[in-house]
């Protein structure tokens, strides 16, 4: 067995942890089984349309477990992903502050057997926690009669989940400096990556929904527990919806089993997190992405966005509300439809460059780092510190991850121009100038801030530069809307993830009925947008180059 | 069998270790010391492969530490200067888990857990919780579980910082047994008596770098042109300053006690002409009761780098 995880289990599970972890778990289950089962089995009111009285219905054990179940699973949920994960950023943060993981880093275990070691045996007593709900899924699944396959499809994905949540836990208690913050950290990027993020599928970029389990369940379970139940849960039109919504997934012109596109999703995350982890397991201080495997990692994030928002650019097809919304006809008049298509664009860049961002502050070289690979370029007498080293400038990698990002966009603007479920009034080549030239120079004024500013220097820059002048014409616009709007949309220009919306606007100033003189502030607030990222571009990477000279 | 060479450690613009270069014998004691902030703990880390140098090479006899990390692993044994341990694991669970780590087979592991407890003094506490120990015994259950693997080169920092006296002495009998059965210590302290007895070779280190090294007794003789002669009389006469005059490479007598005749004298002569000294004092009618060659120590040549005499940079 793994060291590690007998460790686990050695420090969670004595036999004073067994009967307190042992009789709270199966209190709790009871309680909440017994309840939903009874709840959900008893024989519901309904109104005789002829006698016009209200008679009791018959009592259903398969409606109550099936009732049960839902209840059950978010109960295994809380022990596994909520008090699971906690605990394995926690401990990890601890130990590394501690210097216990210094002993288990020098010690000849493979990074990877590390790594699981930790996320198994951390969480050993929520693993136990689980075991006493396994009795009452069973019985829940006979008695619903539950089809196994789909259980069978759940539950994967239920562990693949666990697995990742733990995973980033591990990571981040591996990242960041300190065991509070890493505490808190944990908890944001976990609700991030799987609760904020998957609300941006409700615009179109489905695959993001599928970092959870929740595609599984609406689409595997919640059918078969709505067939019973159907005429007494109808009213609950959100769950019809749901249930709808997540059967199959667009991906180019496939359709995918959300199944199957959730270990999809779920796999490339765990992908990047074990890189992070083995790195961050063989030596503390090496970034947590490689370039390499950064390069290979965007790439496949884009490709994923390009087949998400195909059938939405080819066809004007998309799923969650946007999906909704067009196919209700809400979106019916040019000018409606082109603002869903300007929203999805604009998520689109916005992805992208918030991926960039965290890219640049990954792979790309402090000075210090910088520093380590001339000195080591001077011992091994190179010429040059190898391209693609931890140490080396990242200003090539970025500028190619942004002509990636370039090529997905105007792949789907291609589609877009194309098809005949948009109407669109302008040539690739406007449609794509301004925001290549956004793109490019925001990646050059970020990766020559990072590499010449610690972390609090590059993050404030950041932070100044993009969200100041939000929040300033977020003021102006509130209070003097109207006589300041030219100096509203220059401060919202500032930001690069608004140029490329606001010039998709200016693009389609007549479909969306724009009045000339907004159009030209529309107008002017790009260029000077530009002409900012184009300044701090030059100023920044003529900086980095002189302090690189010294 | 551990060589550094012109180790650098930079954090950001501070220069934690800078140029460092010295070595360590196969089968010695080296002992690191230096104030607070010298960089002794970050070279310890550097060697246990758990800081990553900014310039420079380590050694552990071919495998070098910085390209070879995995094997130079299992060659170490590392202890760091506070003893955090695994609070819900018991003492032998400690140690075996250590055992595991570097593969070893169940009966092996059995073996060896037996045998680190043993040398530290641990057999009764075994099953105890590491939580319930004193920082002592943690330090102790520590040092059991750096010697579990058997490593060739054991690193310690600040072994005897929470032990008790009697402890202390039994911690620095096992390292010197450990050191004569074949293992390289390099150890840091600053209980500098304790690193008197213990080390072989010293090495003193200020502001990141290497202030001087080398044993001791070479140390003082590098850097002193005399030694120190300690004379006890039976009785004060005025017939000890005037046979003093006669030798020419003897001066500086001073008196050590004020009610008793012990004397101190500087000798710049040869370590041949000491017995000549000796056997000339006793024809003199000079009644000796007590006659030696001080031996240097090393809180005279800590006190003198602290003060900062620069006779002792060695660039």
């Amino acid at each position: 067995m793994n060291p590690l995880i007998l460790k686990g289990i050695r420090e969670n599970l004595r036999p004073k942890h067994l009967i307190a972890a042992g009789l709270f778990s199966l209190i709790v289950c009871s309680t909440v089984y017994l309840t939903s089962y009874l709840e959900g089995s008893e024989g519901k009111y309904s109104k005789d349309p002829q006698t016009k009285e209200w008679v009791k219905g018959e009592s259903s054990p398969v409606n109550g477990a099936r009732n049960a179940f839902t209840f059950l699973l978010a109960l295994q949920g809380f022990y596994l992903m909520f008090l699971g994960t906690g605990r394995v950023a926690s401990i990890t943060a601890e130990e590394r502050e501690s210097g216990l993981l210094d002993y288990q880093r020098m010690t000849p275990m493979n990074p990877l057997s590390k790594i699981i070691g930790y996320i198994f045996g951390i969480p050993a007593r929520e693993y136990y926690m689980f075991f006493f709900t396994l009795p009452f899924l069973g019985h829940a699944i006979l008695v619903g009669k539950l089809p196994w396959g789909n259980i069978i499809q759940l539950y994967s994905v239920f562990f693949c989940s666990v697995i990742l949540y733990h995973l980033t836990a591990h990571a981040v208690g591996l990242v960041v400096p300190k065991p509070r913050a890493a505490s808190w950290v944990s908890r944001i990027v976990v609700l991030g990556l799987y609760v904020v993020l998957p609300g941006l599928g409700q615009a179109g970029i489905s695959f993001l929904s599928f970092l959870t389990i929740l595609p599984t369940y609406f689409g595997k379970i919640l059918p078969v527990i709505r067939e019973e139940g159907y005429q007494r849960r109808n009213h609950f039109d959100y769950e019809a919806r749901m249930a709808d919504f997540w059967q199959d997934v667009p991906f180019f012109d496939f359709m995918i089993s959300p199944t199957t596109f959730t270990f999809l999703m779920q796999g490339l995350l765990i992908l990047i997190l074990l890189i992070t982890g083995y790195r961050k397991w063989r030596n503390q201080a090496l970034p947590a992405l490689s370039k390499s495997s950064a390069f290979v990692i965007y790439s496949i994030f884009q490709f994923l966005l390009l087949g998400c928002l195909w059938t939405f650019f080819d066809k004007g097809e998309a799923s969650g509300l946007i999906g909704h919304e067009l196919s209700t006809n809400e979106f019916s008049g040019s000018e409606e439809k082109l603002m869903g298509l300007i929203i999805v664009v604009g998520i689109l860049f916005s992805l992208s460059f918030l991926f960039i961002l965290c890219l640049i502050n990954i792979c790309c070289p402090n000075q210090h780092l910088y520093l380590k690979g001339i000195q080591r370029i001077a011992k091994f007498n190179l010429t040059r510190i190898p391209r693609m080293a931890d140490e080396s400038s990242g200003l090539g990698l970025m500028l190619i991850l942004g002509i990636i990002t370039l090529f997905t966009y105007s792949a789907l603007i291609k589609l877009a121009l194309h098809s005949d479920a948009w109407v669109l009034n302008s040539s690739l080549v406007s449609l794509c100038l301004i925001p290549t030239v956004t793109l490019l120079l925001t990646v050059m004024y970020l990766q020559a801030s990072r590499e010449q500013w610690f972390n609090l220097g590059f993050w404030g820059f950041v932070g100044l530069l993009w969200i100041t002048p939000l929040l300033a014409s977020l003021v102006l616009g509130v209070g003097w809307g109207e006589e300041n709007l030219g100096l509203i949309l220059k401060l919202l220009a500032i930001n690069p993830l608004s140029v490329v919306p606001m010039h998709w606007v200016y693009e389609h100033a007549d479909i969306v009925k724009l009045p000339q003189e907004i159009t030209q502030s529309f107008n002017s607030a790009i260029w000077f947008g530009l002409l900012i990222a184009g300044i701090f571009a030059i100023i920044l990477q003529i900086r980095l180059f002189y302090i690189r000279k010294k | 069998m551990i060589q550094v060479q012109d180790l650098k450690i930079h954090y950001g613009d501070f220069v934690a270790v800078d140029n460092l270069s010295f070595s360590v014998k196969p089968g010695t004691v080296f002992g690191l010391i230096g104030p607070n902030g010298a960089g002794k703990t970050t070279t310890i880390k550097a060697i246990a492969t758990l800081i990553e140098p900014t310039y420079g090479e380590i050694m552990l006899g071919e495998t070098s530490v910085l390209h070879q990390a995995e094997k130079a692993r299992r060659m170490l044994g590392y202890m760091p200067d506070f003893p955090p341990v695994y609070d819900d694991l018991r003492v032998e669970e400690f140690c075996d888990l250590f055992a595991h780590a570097y593969g070893q087979s169940s009966v092996e592991r059995k073996e060896k857990v037996e045998k680190a407890l043993a040398q530290t003094e641990l057999i009764t506490k075994r099953r105890e919780l590491c939580k319930s120990l004193s920082r002592g015994m943690k330090q102790r259950a520590l040092l059991a579980k750096t010697l579990v693997h058997d490593p060739l080169v054991m690193l310690l920092d600040e072994p005897g910082a929470n032990l008790d006296p009697k402890a202390r002495i039994d911690m620095r009998k096992l390292l010197r047994k450990l050191a004569d059965e074949g293992k390289t210590i390099l150890v840091s302290s600053h209980v500098l008596t304790e690193l008197q007895d213990l080390c072989d070779e010293i090495g003193i280190m200020r502001n990141g770098k290497m202030v001087v090294s080398g044993s001791i007794e070479e140390i003082t003789q590098r850097k002193q042109s005399y030694r120190t002669l300690e004379v006890e009389l039976l009785e004060p006469t005025t017939q000890f300053p005037e046979f003093l005059e006669q030798w020419p490479t003897l001066s500086e007598l001073k008196q050590t006690h004020e009610s008793k005749p012990h004397f101190e004298i500087s000798h710049s002569g040869n370590r041949e002409e000491i017995p000549e000294i000796l056997s000339q004092m006793i024809e003199h009618g000079l009644k000796v009761t007590s006659f030696s060659t001080r031996k240097s120590k090393v809180e005279d040549l800590f006190l003198e780098i602290e003060s900062g005499s620069s006779e002792f940079d060695q660039n």
